[in-house]
């Protein structure tokens, strides 16, 4: 099940609360968790340093097999080990606050004997700071308790053996027979006095939360394909949104590698600009209205900061700051460096402008208005657009190599400003410009029909003057840039699946970008590829591709950012929110034409 | 010798002491909830005032002292004796989880908040006393 104390990827489930995630292993081990918030320092990152990065196990003690799955219609985890003595099944859930004196954040894990009778052990080794602060262990009122500057956690068990303290550690066995329950929760502390919460209250808050999900669940508006698949993105894309402000974080974890072994390691615990119109198209077609307004606000509010330029990416408190660093852990399986931070947040990525048009187009089209002062910034960024538009920029794949002009970035500055003058027309936003915007979108398109277009392969190219495929491209489909089914975007798609393709696996694009190695398939790719089928006409097509990505899920139904074609192990950070809106994008397309 | 003086003080130095201990609370040197303390440190002045009429003297050394002393007393007897008197749900030795949620006992000298916290909340009063007793003077 592990290699050298690492699980595969796609063996971990997640768990979450609207402001923090944890991955929890096939064998039951907690191997990331960030407190208090998913882009805080890591508490537990076994995953990343599998010796000194800290987990939280609860297993048997003898052989066991596993089956699991997520309660229906929940991020509440349902994990059932057989031994040879009994079956045990654990509920792993981090609990939602019910308004009630309760921990800042809250670990549950219930234990329940189903048949026979089976020895279990746990053990928590809090890491605080990704292992950088020095942890304290001891006991409050008898309760275990590790600490680290202003952050602790409390380990409260009931029938879960006699908890010791020692070398940083906090652990026990128990025997556990039919028809028994232990519990184990942790508090968190976060500059302020731990909570120790009564196990009543702890079991109460974990049936609350189970039901507050399949409350949320239960609302959301899809009745087409896949809708197992869809209701399990939505609620996978709900662990991801940030409660208190509403941002969109692109997945909870940092420097899971896109190479085995190699350095492309990144920290997604960040709001990409570029994920923007992808959240706020699948929130509004679940009925995710709530969550649409906030995420809408919140880039407002966010990009308020650098206007009318924006970030590639932003913190999700809104923050600018994101520097790029490592951290001293092995790596997941030496996959070196683990970086926190983002070097991307510098580059200069023209595509995020057309994203930001987009978002603020489908707000605008769902009826909720646009107010003046965002009307006003609006239309201050369509006149940047007009101004940067020619320059060369790292594209929306971040590359660190010199800087081109990718030929995506061009067409969604074309989607920027063809954006903005619907929306002038539409009176959301000021109309003194449209004259320049039109002249300006008009130059785009000739730029990129003359110098991104090759009749060699019939397709638009990777960047101006290159012979090279990106599967970015496609996403021209998806935003309107021309006719889907007219003979540039048709033979665009040919042309990717043709190079890019293989089976359902699509890679990102051919050619070079400055970092050493590979990377796998990239799914949300191949989602892309399903929902540019649909909508130019090849319903069937993208059908037989839909359902072999939805094969593709692991067994609680995540996906990872990418998979390797060859071994169909998940590689990068997860779970990745755009694989998530990806699927459900796709899959409304294809309902959309019928299927 | 002026009551504003020390009521002047006491709002200044409640500024200090709750700025200095937020601000260690960010530098991850403490655990220190602040909402137990401001209510005690507003009425603090008219105590040190009443001292300082009682002996007839002021001034910011004086009311250095009485911040260590009114530091030493908070880390000892309010927030183990007599705040669990008053705080239902803060947790004692006697104290079980078994029925209702608990807050963590802060400890001898609020060491359970953080090795740094006597430090922290020390000199935080300290500098309360002695605005205290600096404004104190300067009224009078």
């Amino acid at each position: 099940m592990r290699a050298d104390g690492y699980a595969p990827i796609d063996g971990y489930a997640a768990i979450g609360d609207g402001r923090t995630v944890a991955l929890v292993a096939r064998d039951g081990s907690i191997d990331w968790l960030c407190l208090p918030d998913l882009d805080s320092p890591s508490v537990l990152a076994g995953i990343l340093d599998a010796e000194r990065g800290g987990r939280f196990a609860l297993e048997p003690e003898e052989g066991y097999d596993v089956q699991r799955r997520y309660l229906p219609e929940t991020n509440v985890l349902e994990t059932t080990f057989s031994t040879a003595g009994g079956v045990v099944r654990v509920t792993d859930a981090m609990t939602l606050p019910d308004g009630r004196l309760g921990p800042l954040r809250e670990l549950v894990r219930k234990i329940e004997g189903l048949s026979g009778t089976v020895p279990m052990r746990w053990h928590i080794e809090p890491r605080f700071g990704a292992g950088a602060w020095s942890t304290q262990v001891g006991r409050r009122s008898g309760v275990p308790v590790a600490s680290a500057g202003s952050d602790a956690i409390a380990v409260c068990s009931w029938q879960a053996g006699d908890p010791t303290c020692s070398d940083g550690a906090i652990e026990a066995r128990f025997e556990l027979a039919a028809g028994a329950e232990a519990l184990l929760t942790v508090s968190v502390a976060h500059q302020e006095p731990l909570v120790f919460p009564a196990r009543d209250e702890s079991a109460a808050r974990l049936r609350r939360t189970a039901d507050a999900w399949r409350g949320w669940a239960s609302g959301r508006r899809y009745e087409g394909r896949w809708r197992d698949a869809v209701v399990r993105s939505a609620l996978a894309l709900r662990l991801l949104v940030y409660a208190p402000s509403g941002a969109v974080a692109a997945a909870p974890t940092t420097s899971l590698p896109e190479e085995i072994g190699g350095e492309r390691n990144w920290d997604y615990r960040f709001c990409w600009i570029r994920d923007s119109a992808f959240t706020l198209d699948a929130f509004l077609k679940l009925g995710c209205g709530n969550e649409a307004t906030g995420f809408f606000w919140w880039l407002m509010h966010a990009s308020q900061l650098t206007r009318p330029r924006l970030q590639v990416l932003y913190r999700l408190d809104g923050g600018t700051h994101a520097p790029e660093r490592t951290l001293p852990l092995a790596g997941y399986r030496g996959s070196r460096p683990v970086r926190v931070g983002n070097g991307a947040v510098d580059q200069l990525q023209l595509d995020i402008y057309g994203h930001l048009f987009e978002t603020a187009t489908l707000f605008a089209r769902s009826g909720r208005g646009i107010d003046a002062d965002v009307g006003h910034r609006l239309a201050e960024a369509a006149d940047l657009v007009c101004e940067i538009w020619p320059n060369a920029d790292s594209g929306i794949w971040e590359v660190r190599s010199e800087p081109v002009h990718f030929t995506q970035s061009k067409m969604m500055c074309w989607v920027a400003l063809d954006g903005a003058v619907h929306l002038a027309r539409a009176g959301q936003i000021p109309a003194k410009n449209v004259r320049r915007w039109q002249t300006e979108a008009e130059a785009i398109r000739r730029f990129v029909e003359t110098r991104c277009w090759s009749d060699a392969k019939r397709s638009y190219v990777r960047f101006a003057g290159s012979e090279e495929l990106d599967a970015s491209l496609l996403l021209g489909v998806l935003f309107g840039y021309g006719d889907a089914t007219g003979d540039r975007l048709t033979g665009t798609i040919a042309a990717v699946r043709r190079e890019l393709a293989h089976g359902p696996f699509v890679r990102r694009y051919s050619g070079e970008d400055g970092v050493t190695g590979s990377d796998g398939a990239f799914l949300p790719c191949s989602f892309w590829l399903a929902e540019s089928l649909a909508r130019s006409g090849r319903t069937d097509d993208a059908v037989h591709l839909m359902e072999q990505l939805v094969d593709l899920a692991n067994d609680v139904g995540l996906y990872a950012e990418e998979i390797d074609p060859d071994t169909g192990e998940f590689l990068g950070n997860y779970p990745q929110a755009l694989t998530h809106l990806a699927l459900i994008n796709a899959a409304v397309a294809c309902a959309k034409d019928g299927a | 010798m002026s009551v504003w003086g020390a009521l002047a003080g006491g709002f200044v130095g409640t500024l200090v002491l709750t700025t200095s201990l937020r601000a260690a609370s960010e530098l991850r040197l403490t655990r220190i909830d602040l909402p137990f303390l401001l209510g005690t440190a507003v009425t603090a002045a008219l105590i040190y005032f009443a001292v300082f009429s009682a002996l007839g003297r002021d001034g910011w050394l004086l009311g250095t002292l009485f911040g260590l002393a009114h530091g030493l007393f908070t880390g000892t007897a309010l927030v183990n004796i007599l705040l669990p008197v008053v705080h239902p749900r803060m947790g004692t030795p006697l104290s079980s989880i078994d029925s209702h949620a608990v807050l963590e006992p802060p400890g001898f000298l609020m060491l359970n908040y953080g090795r740094s916290t006597p430090f922290v909340s020390l000199a935080a009063h300290a500098a309360y006393g002695a605005l205290v007793g600096g404004f104190t003077a300067l009224a009078s």
